[in-house]
């Protein structure tokens, strides 16, 4: 099947369960395995963190938007942001790197993302915001699962 | 969720539902005050009954390993699932995994359960 979608949500940490919640829903049809469901909220909830406190800085009012496109069993999915924007996006992604130590982030977030997802991209300009883009490709759906 | 019990002089930290950012916030300074409350050598992180975590779990217990390094304690994760389980090794945290009963665990610390 054929799906699309929108989100957007305002920048407040509230909006992290949310997210991982819509995006979950939005792959029930695919039938996903325990396993896929919970790297795929990893991935949604890592990347709207980011936008929501990096990008941000809970700032209560600018927009995350979550764009997903479902072809048949391959979701590709942007997380963007018009916030901070990231100053050195390979620096950002190395492991254990955070600007926030204080605020304990672990600074693994992007190696997790990298590591649940198919394909991660990462597209930033400082002071214009950050687009994410994941590609992740689930197990097909057999025949007895689409019969339930 | 974090319900927190200390038990001769081990934390046990019981997380359930889901552990992000923001319940990471949330809960971060309750457990952190049951450390500072005395005489800790370990901290359990019970994660049997948590339904989902990211990379703020991380944060959270590296940040707690912190708070026992006056103390010289000790950090067990307890019970994750597949994915959490990855997501402690790609932080450098596996070896701190057991998949065992916290009686069984708070044995191996060698601390005593004492009948309420």
């Amino acid at each position: 099947m054929r799906n699309e979608m929108t989100l957007s949500f305002v920048a407040i940490e509230e909006n992290e369960a949310l997210a991982r919640m819509a995006m979950t829903c939005f792959i029930t049809p695919l039938d996903p395995t325990l396993e896929e469901i919970s790297e795929f909220k990893t991935i949604v909830s890592e990347a709207v963190t980011n936008a929501i406190i990096h990008g941000y800085e809970c700032d209560g009012t600018s927009l995350v938007t979550i764009h997903a496109i479902m072809d048949e069993n391959k979701v590709t999915m942007t997380v963007q942001d018009e916030g901070n924007g990231i100053f050195d996006v390979e620096q950002a992604m190395e492991p254990m790197f955070t600007t926030k130590p204080m605020m304990e982030r672990s600074g693994m977030g992007f190696t997790i993302m990298e590591s649940f997802s198919d394909q991660l991209t990462v597209e930033s300009t400082v002071g214009h915001g950050t687009v994410v883009k994941f590609e992740k490709t689930f197990s097909p759906v057999t025949e007895a699962s689409s019969m339930r | 969720m974090a319900e927190i019990n200390t038990i001769d002089g081990i934390v046990v930290v019981t997380l359930s539902g889901e552990l992000d950012n923001h319940e990471a916030n949330r809960i971060r300074s309750t457990i952190s005050s049951s450390i500072y409350a005395g005489q800790v050598r370990a901290i359990i992180w019970n994660l049997e009954r948590l339904a989902f975590m990211d990379s703020a779990g991380i944060g959270l217990i590296l940040g707690r390993m912190r708070d026992l390094v006056p103390y010289n304690g000790e950090t067990v994760i307890l019970n994750p699932s597949a994915t959490m389980e990855k997501i402690f090794n790609f932080s450098g945290l596996g070896s701190m995994i057991r998949h065992c009963t916290v009686e069984t665990a708070l044995g191996e610390i060698g601390g005593v359960l004492h009948e309420k």
